[in-house]
């Protein structure tokens, strides 16, 4: 493997010794020499252990051979099979899919990019190569099964291959492409935007399954993000106006069930607009996602600044610094950074609770798995209609968790 | 007072040397009057110790000058300018007042060289270049040039607060501020903070240092303030002061820490 030139610094970054794949030092104690003594010394150290072991692993078996057995013999995935389109996109036109494809394979090559850039790599150890191949043979698999013909195969398989080039790109390019990627995110949203709609796309009423979901997702968290620290931020401002219209705001939003929201954007949305803004439904449920999350993204963040010591704003002051500038320097970059934990949880609950567009009837994911197996034909495989849903959103949830890891570990520099 | 102690030349103007001004001012916290009349000026280039028992006021004052205080009466007049509530002004002056604190009140989240050159590059929009040479400058004068990419929890106490003070400095300030710039220190590491302050005394500096250091206070200042409840009980050369005080209280405070 070529070595890599900035190691020293993506070390710093992530504050590890050079060598952290090498195992702390420990007493030179027990270490185990063969599988049999493992075997005694951790399942079977005392006669009540070896019972425990004994059910437990019996359990185990058990309900793994009933799940494995209902997965691969007893469920009926030809619903999911049979509906993967609609899964997906919804009503979206197919002869239009090729829209949704440029997109995804848009966001494969930045965020490819961008791990790069950020010094990810795979490491491979045996063990790690060994789950990875599993999980590869898992996913080819479900996708062999599920995807219909050479030209999803190749669409689908192109996504794991694009992301993977651009971390190659990314990790070559490293300083150079920082600023490049940062316009390439900032100018992302707008093109997927265009693709999907403009020089004869899709209106937003077609959207639907997963995009959907994802569509309202994203957009709801990014703008919340910056609506959500203002909001934060002028409650804690003096000036009487703007600190009481913001706890007002935080309070309302956050004191309401986001469907009774979803229901207003529905209804009392359209009322409220001036006459001739007629704004499209899926428009107005990016909205109300937004103010919903905002409203908690502000709590979250007033968390983060009360945990920055005072003598930051002293020592800020102090330096002649403007009240804006002690913000967007000093306080912010901690407060933010603080809070990862809580604001990935919110976004990831943000996330699924998209399904709640389902209460109006939208064909966001969960509807259209319903809606899958109240087909004539595969009436009764609802279980593993709704299943295949479920999974979606968790690979999704889980990923941004595991992304989340990984940005609190670069950004856990120098902490106090 | 023909020549600073510092050995810099004296300008010409009488009022024009005067860097602080201090005039009958009062502070209150709710009830509590934590100063209850000071008057006193500092020279350019003086340095300043101020001592007194806590709760005597003593950082409150100085925390006045620069604004981090807001005094309730009287007035402060630094290198001319009228502490008002004018932000612009207060602004002004701190950017021309480097301040020192206890617990050194670093950036955390910033490397050191970052945590030097953020105000020349925000307040007074130096371009990066000549930020970062000045920044390796000053810590090359406080003695961690080489610290410069670590980040402040990896230093010691003694080096954060060297590295406070390089921060201070990079606005070239006019006048230095230190509210008790080696309590929070272990005793190993007080010495390198303290030599750094002498040089920079040396170096003709504006400074107030609010300190228990009585060695320090010997060696450096050219004037002690001696706070005990809201008020200058009584100032005077370190030699005076330490050797025939005045007042009975100054005494007894002598009598508790020497």
């Amino acid at each position: 493997m070529r070595p890599r030139v900035n190691l020293q610094e993506d070390v710093d970054l992530v504050g590890l010794p050079l060598e952290d794949e090498r195992p702390v030092e420990v007493a030179p104690a027990r270490v185990p020499a063969t599988p049999g003594e493992w075997i005694r010394d951790n399942l079977f150290s005392s006669v009540f252990n070896g019972v425990l072991t004994v059910v437990t692993g019996a359990l185990a078996l058990y309900l793994g051979y009933q799940v494995l057995r209902w997965i691969l013999v007893t469920a009926e995935w030809a619903v999911v099979k049979a509906n993967l389109r609609i899964y997906m996109i919804g009503r979206f036109p197919l002869e239009e899919a090729w829209r949704v494809w440029a997109s995804v394979f848009l966001v494969a090559v930045l965020g490819g990019l961008s791990f790069g850039v950020s010094g990810h790599r795979l490491r491979w150890t045996l063990r790690k190569a060994a789950l990875r191949a599993a999980l590869a043979a898992l996913v080819v698999g479900a996708l062999v099964f599920f995807l219909d013909g050479p030209r999803i195969w190749i669409l689908t398989g192109s996504v794991p291959v694009l992301l993977a080039a651009s971390l190659k790109a990314g990790r070559a390019g490293y300083e150079r492409l920082r600023v490049p990627l940062w316009i390439g995110w900032g100018l992302a949203f707008p093109v997927v935007m265009v693709l999907l709609r403009g020089f004869g796309g899709v209106p937003p009423k077609l959207w639907g399954g997963f995009l959907l979901n994802v569509v309202v997702a994203v957009v709801a968290i990014f703008l919340s993000f910056p609506a959500g620290v203002l909001l934060a931020v002028g409650r804690r401002s003096s000036l009487r106006a703007v600190s009481s219209f913001c706890v007002g705001f935080i309070e309302l939003i956050r004191g309401v069930p986001l469907v009774t929201l979803i229901i207003a954007g529905f209804n009392l949305l359209p009322l409220m607009l001036p006459s001739g803004m007629d704004l499209a439904l899926i428009v107005r449920m990016m909205l109300i996602f937004t103010i919903f999350s905002a409203a908690y993204v502000a709590e979250i963040v007033r968390g983060g600044l009360q945990g920055i010591p005072f003598g930051q704003y002293e020592a800020a002051r102090a330096l002649g610094l403007s009240t804006t500038r002690i913000l967007a320097l000093v306080i912010l970059p901690q407060a933010l950074r603080s809070t990862i934990p809580a604001m990935i949880s919110h976004f990831i609950s943000l996330f699924k609770d998209t399904s709640l567009l389902a209460v109006l009837a939208i064909t966001e994911l969960l509807r259209a798995a319903r809606r899958a197996s109240a087909q004539l034909e595969f009436l009764g495989a609802k279980k593993e209609a709704v299943l295949a849903a479920a999974v979606l959103f968790w690979v999704v949830a889980f990923s941004m968790s595991r992304w989340s890891q990984r940005l609190e570990r670069r950004l856990g520099v120098g902490e106090r | 007072m023909t020549e600073g102690a510092t050995g810099e030349p004296v300008e010409e103007r009488p009022e024009a040397d005067q860097m602080i001004v201090a005039e009958d001012v009062k502070k209150w916290f709710g009830k509590f009057q934590a100063l209850k009349g000071i008057t006193t000026s500092i020279r350019r280039g003086e340095v300043v110790v101020v001592i007194g028992p806590s709760g005597s006021g003593k950082s409150t004052f100085i925390r006045t000058i620069n604004r981090l205080e807001r005094h309730d009466s009287g007035r402060i007049v630094v290198d001319g300018i009228e502490l008002t509530d004018d932000i612009r002004n207060i602004e002004r002056i701190r950017s021309e007042i480097g301040m020192v604190f206890q617990s050194f009140n670093l950036f955390p989240h910033l490397s050191v060289l970052r945590n030097v050159t953020l105000a020349p590059r925000n307040v007074r929009r130096w371009p990066r270049r000549q930020a970062e040479e000045k920044a390796r400058q000053l810590l090359e004068r406080v003695g961690i040039p080489e610290q410069a990419d670590k980040y402040p929890a990896q230093l010691s106490g003694g080096q954060q607060q060297r590295v406070a003070i390089a921060r201070a400095l990079a606005m070239e300030p006019r006048i230095m501020l230190f509210d008790e710039p080696t309590s929070a220190l272990d005793p190993e590491m007080i010495k390198e903070v303290l030599d750094v302050m002498k040089q920079l005394a040396g170096s003709g500096m504006t400074m107030v240092v609010v300190t228990h250091e009585i060695g320090f206070a010997k060696e450096v200042a050219d004037r002690i303030l001696f706070f005990d409840e809201g008020l200058i009980v009584e100032e005077g050369t370190p030699d005076r002061f330490f050797t025939e005080p005045e007042h009975d209280r100054t005494r007894l405070f002598l009598s508790q820490i020497l």
